[in-house]
């Protein structure tokens, strides 16, 4: 879940890092302060600057006009709900701070620089030697000590050094304490009279960890945030519904497409793959749904019948790489049990069940029983695809 | 009810939980639960059985028997 500039500088403000003064309103009646100021569209995107949602105006009445023109004007395919008011803050410095997970290493990131304000990614991929980065770990978070050693290591001292490092460590207490994926201050201003001030921050919530940030997910129900983007369909929630039902596994990121053959598909990438082939095999998938890392039986049931109430679904392809962090016969148990719950039959229903992996003898023999078409790893998943596709039609 | 997977206890083997309750404590899939000092099964969970045996094994009079019903047929 990525917050809105005013909703992530709420949270700045909780952990003391300062952020200019200003008023987020809804229309341009609501403006209510003096002389210039910044108006900043609140859309769920970065480049807002070079899009025309960040427009600085020098009087009232200038204001007024900018604000209905940025509340009726669409950027990029979002429209705002809502614009940020905020002081004009007189800069003589700008830094860059960001939090994240690096992937390879498997450890969480911290990341600054000297020169805030600019397009990271290129900074990152023209002048690396700019950026600072250090690992840390979860348990010991980032020390006020630690986070100055990194500032230093930038070049930064005295007074600087210390600010700097006192909001580098409380971001890091932020994207902790808040299970985010990535929080980010660019540019981190420093004021004429010598004053740190974050001018914008991204600050985006892993969505698995929701459910412990109910105050911010509830958000996310909000009609009055933003217009635009893609939202949730009906049938895409109740299947997240379905994988909140236990903490085993994944079964139920959904995305719902209007073909007519239901898709179960997983392995280290190989969703992707099998949807991809069975749409140049000529298949309508009515949907795309991961499962994997050992969903319960109880989950893939549940997440089997979900996509079977769907109207004009008769079939089901069930495809996944060969697995060894999924059991194959918990698969075939949830996948029959769904059928048989939603009154089909289990061999007429399914088009191709090519799950190869750890306890794939066991799920083969569930599968003999009902008759459902199974399949090993000596044949593709293309060819899986291609069988499924050619089940449907018939 | 389960489809796949039949627990049963056999009662006149079992030594209650107070004296064992060793299935009760290995299940990793809840498959047993307690009612009045005797292990019970829980119906609703049995298909999620993974056949790890360890109720088995912790079972010292030997009182615990798991089916597969796939494999009567």
């Amino acid at each position: 879940m990525r917050l809105l500039e005013h909703e992530s500088k709420e949270i700045l403000g909780r952990y003391s890092i300062p952020t200019p003064k200003g008023d987020v309103v809804g229309s341009a009646e609501e403006f209510n302060m003096d002389g210039p100021v910044m108006l900043k569209a609140q859309i769920p995107l970065g480049g807002r600057g070079k899009s025309g949602g960040v427009i600085e105006v020098s009087s009232a009445g200038e204001a007024k006009e900018k604000i209905e023109h940025l509340l009726s004007t669409p950027i990029r395919g979002y429209r705002a709900r809502k614009i940020l008011v905020e002081e004009v803050i007189a800069v003589s410095q700008e830094f860059f701070m960001a939090v994240t997970y690096d992937t390879v290493a498997k450890d969480p990131l911290v990341i600054f620089s000297k020169e805030g304000g600019v397009d990271i990614e290129d900074l990152s991929a023209t002048q690396p030697e700019k950026l600072q980065k250090e690992l840390f770990t979860v348990r010991a978070r980032l020390p006020q000590y630690r986070a100055r050693e990194i500032v230093s290591e930038a070049g930064i001292s005295g007074r600087k050094l210390l600010g700097l490092g006192a909001i580098l460590s409380k971001l890091v207490d932020i994207f902790l304490d808040y299970d985010a994926t990535v929080v980010e201050i660019n540019p981190l201003a420093l004021t004429g009279d010598g004053k740190l001030v974050a001018l914008d921050c991204h600050l985006e919530i892993d969505d698995d960890a929701l459910y412990r940030h109910k105050d911010q997910a509830e958000k996310l129900s909000l009609h009055d945030r933003y217009e635009g983007g893609r939202k949730s369909t009906d049938f895409e929630l109740r299947a997240a519904e379905i994988d909140n039902l236990d903490h085993r596994g994944v079964a139920g990121r959904m995305i719902e497409f209007d073909g007519l053959l239901g898709l179960i598909i997983g392995g280290g990438g190989a969703s992707l793959t099998a949807f991809d082939a069975v749409r140049q095999h000529g298949g309508r998938p009515a949907n795309y749904c991961e499962i994997g890392g050992n969903p319960s039986v109880l989950k893939v049931k549940e997440l089997t019948k979900h996509i079977l109430a769907k109207r004009g679904v008769e079939k089901i392809a069930i495809i996944m790489n060969v697995v060894s962090n999924t059991r194959v016969d918990l698969v075939a148990r949830g996948v029959v049990k769904g059928i048989l719950e939603a009154g089909r039959v289990p061999s007429d229903t399914v088009a191709v069940f090519r799950v190869p992996g750890a306890w794939e003898e066991e799920g083969f023999k569930i599968l003999s029983k009902y008759g459902v078409p199974y399949c090993d790893r000596s044949v593709s998943i293309d060819e899986a695809a291609k069988m499924a596709v050619e089940r449907t039609r018939c | 009810m389960s489809e796949f997977i039949k627990v049963e206890i056999d009662k006149s083997k079992c030594l209650g939980i107070e004296a064992c309750g060793g299935c009760l404590k290995v299940c990793p899939v809840n498959i047993f639960d307690e009612k009045n000092d005797e292990p019970m099964i829980v119906q609703k969970e049995e298909d999620e059985c993974t056949l790890c045996d360890l109720c088995i094994e912790a079972c010292g009079p030997n009182a615990v028997t798991i089916h597969k019903l796939y494999e009567d047929y």
